[in-house]
């Protein structure tokens, strides 16, 4: 530690301070401002209080965007997180050959959201055939899958699974390597079974980073705007129109700001709520 | 000749082990080599049913279709875009995270608790007024716009990752390097910065899928032709002119071979700043 140069440090973080004013606090104080107020074309109309909140809270579409996003969120952060899991337990040992395989893994998880969801599409579309291929012999001949509701929903879920499994196995990788070998070894020589050494030992060892894996997916599941608005836009009708594809064309589509900017100051205080989890739990992780 | 039981088992237990890393191979992997393979047909051969997975006539059309349609010229932005984002963001970077890993100050911890709390900030909640901003200060449009924005939103996660590593390096080496003249940046430059390149690639690599990869925000903040970037540029072949699926899937390819190339040189460093960044801190 270097304590005598009283004003250094302050000199080394003001850039990265400025930055992050600049580009994150500023906006958020802009849009909860434009939440105040009747706004039309990025023009201001005059100041309505909360009225915009009021909209936003008793809009029958917003009902069916939160139910959405907690139906693909929650439905995806549980399948996510036992594969997740699962490969991270699966490909714990290091050596070349699990080198390997996390990597491709990783690979989804490092091409563009955009891109990824594109290939779904056209892996799930009528015209590519292979739906046909696929479910025709099952019994479910002419279905399209990204064309019904419930299909579309569960082709979403799988898209989130598909890119983001890679993000939870290797968080749970992480928390796995710092469990200290011996334990594990120890019980074996006790004659611990293979369950018991799991649920006695790697799954209380294991809390914190689980905790702080589930809390990260759900955040991002919550907010992901381009798994719906390229893979489903939003349909069939609005069965997948998640709360941050509403707020997005709310904003962009329909003009209407002020409600937008509403409905984004309220999904962040429900990420303000999950982030104060997550700092907890970063604390007691020793981190901070 | 008995078959010996443990060699048994171990026959057993390598055929699991195959056949479960094939699974796994095939679910992450097929729905891209679908996409490449795809790609590489004639239209008509594309929307064939049922579909064949093998080429029968192999066609490089749709990427020229790509490139002719300015297409490395929105490669090229992307590039220039995400290496000016890499260099800005690590050394903002690094001389916040050096301040916080080697400095008492006050207001340190408001600072770390700060940085963890933006890096959980949405950005789809944070597109329209940012939007408003960039039209305000004249950043609208252009490549720097982006380029702040990307590296506001990398920021933390990069300071998170040069903390953790910066904690790790001994002290002592600086002291050393203090009590010979050297001032704060010049120890950070000459002494610490080369000893964390491990994880200055790994934050790099952040940096770099985020800002190759990014579609939201380039495709809300830009509009005209000469900034667009590759991403929005794939995603034009989705809406305008109908549902083009040979120069969608190729373009598609082409972003993805240029970060997969990269990953696989550098993939030990992505994993264990991955897993630094992520559970660690």
């Amino acid at each position: 530690m270097f304590t005598s140069e009283k004003y250094t440090p302050y000199r080394l973080v003001g850039l990265a301070v400025l930055i992050e004013l600049g580009f994150v606090i500023v906006p958020l104080i802009i849009g909860f401002w434009y939440s105040l107020n009747r706004v039309q074309f990025f023009q201001i109309r005059g100041f309505s209080g909360f009225d915009n909140y009021w909209r936003i809270l008793t809009s029958p579409m917003v009902g069916n965007a939160i139910a959405v996003t907690l139906t693909f969120s929650i439905v995806s952060l549980v399948l996510t997180f036992v594969i997740g899991f699962g490969l991270a337990m699966w490909l714990e040992r290091s050596n070349r050959l699990n080198g390997v395989m996390q990597a491709v893994v990783l690979i989804p998880y490092m091409i563009a959201m955009l891109v990824g969801s594109m290939l779904l599409k056209w892996v799930f579309s009528k015209e590519s055939g292979l739906s046909d291929l696929i479910l025709a012999p099952m019994g479910m001949g002419d279905v399209s899958i990204l064309a019904d509701p419930n299909t579309a929903m569960a082709a979403l879920v799988y898209n989130a699974v598909w890119r983001d499994s890679a993000f939870a196995m290797i968080m749970l990788l992480a928390g796995l390597k710092s469990i200290p070998g011996h334990l594990q070894m120890a019980a074996r020589v006790d004659g611990a079974s293979a369950w018991y050494r799991f649920v006695r030992i790697t799954l209380p060892l294991l809390q914190v980073p689980i905790f702080i894996t589930v809390i990260r997916l759900f955040i991002h599941l919550v907010n992901t705007l381009t798994y719906p608005l390229i893979l489903t836009g939003g349909g069939p009708g609005t069965s997948t129109e998640s709360v941050v594809l509403k707020m997005y064309r709310l904003g962009f589509s329909d003009n209407v700001l002020g409600q937008a900017n509403a409905l984004a100051i309220l999904v962040f205080i429900v990420n303000l709520a999950l982030v104060a989890v997550l700092l907890r739990l970063f604390k007691k992780a020793g981190n901070i | 000749m008995k078959a010996n039981p443990y060699l048994r088992e171990a026959t057993q237990r390598a055929t699991i082990r195959t056949i479960v890393n094939a699974i796994i191979v095939v679910f992450a992997l097929a729905p891209i080599l679908w996409g490449v393979l795809s790609s590489l047909k004639p239209t008509n051969q594309i929307l064939e049913v049922p579909p064949r997975f093998i080429p029968r006539e192999v066609t490089l059309e749709h990427y020229s279709r790509v490139i002719g349609d300015k297409g490395l010229f929105y490669l090229g932005n992307s590039a220039l875009i995400s290496a000016i984002t890499i260099v800005v963001a690590l050394t903002v970077g690094a001389l916040a995270a050096y301040a916080m890993a080697r400095y008492q100050f006050r207001g340190r911890k408001v600072l770390m608790v700060f940085t963890i709390g933006v890096m959980s900030i949405p950005i789809a909640s944070l597109l329209i007024p940012t939007f408003t901003l960039l039209s305000v200060i004249g950043l609208m449009n252009t490549h720097a716009g982006l380029i702040l924005l990307y590296t506001a939103y990398q920021l933390p996660i990069v300071i998170w990752m040069l903390y953790g590593y910066f904690l790790s390096l001994p002290v002592e080496i600086e002291h050393a390097a203090r009590i010979d003249g050297y001032t704060a940046l010049g120890t950070l430059r000459r002494v610490v910065l080369p000893l964390s390149k491990p994880a200055l690639v790994a934050a790099a690599l952040f940096v770099l899928v985020f800002a190759w990869n990014d579609f939201v925000v380039a495709v809300t903040m830009t509009s005209s032709e000469s900034v667009r970037t590759f991403p929005v540029a794939v995603y034009f072949y989705l809406g305008f002119y109908g549902r083009e699926w040979g120069p969608l899937l190729a373009s598609s390819v082409i972003s993805i071979i240029p970060i997969i190339a990269i990953f696989i040189v550098l993939q030990r460093y992505f994993i264990s700043g991955l897993t630094g960044g992520g559970v660690k801190g």
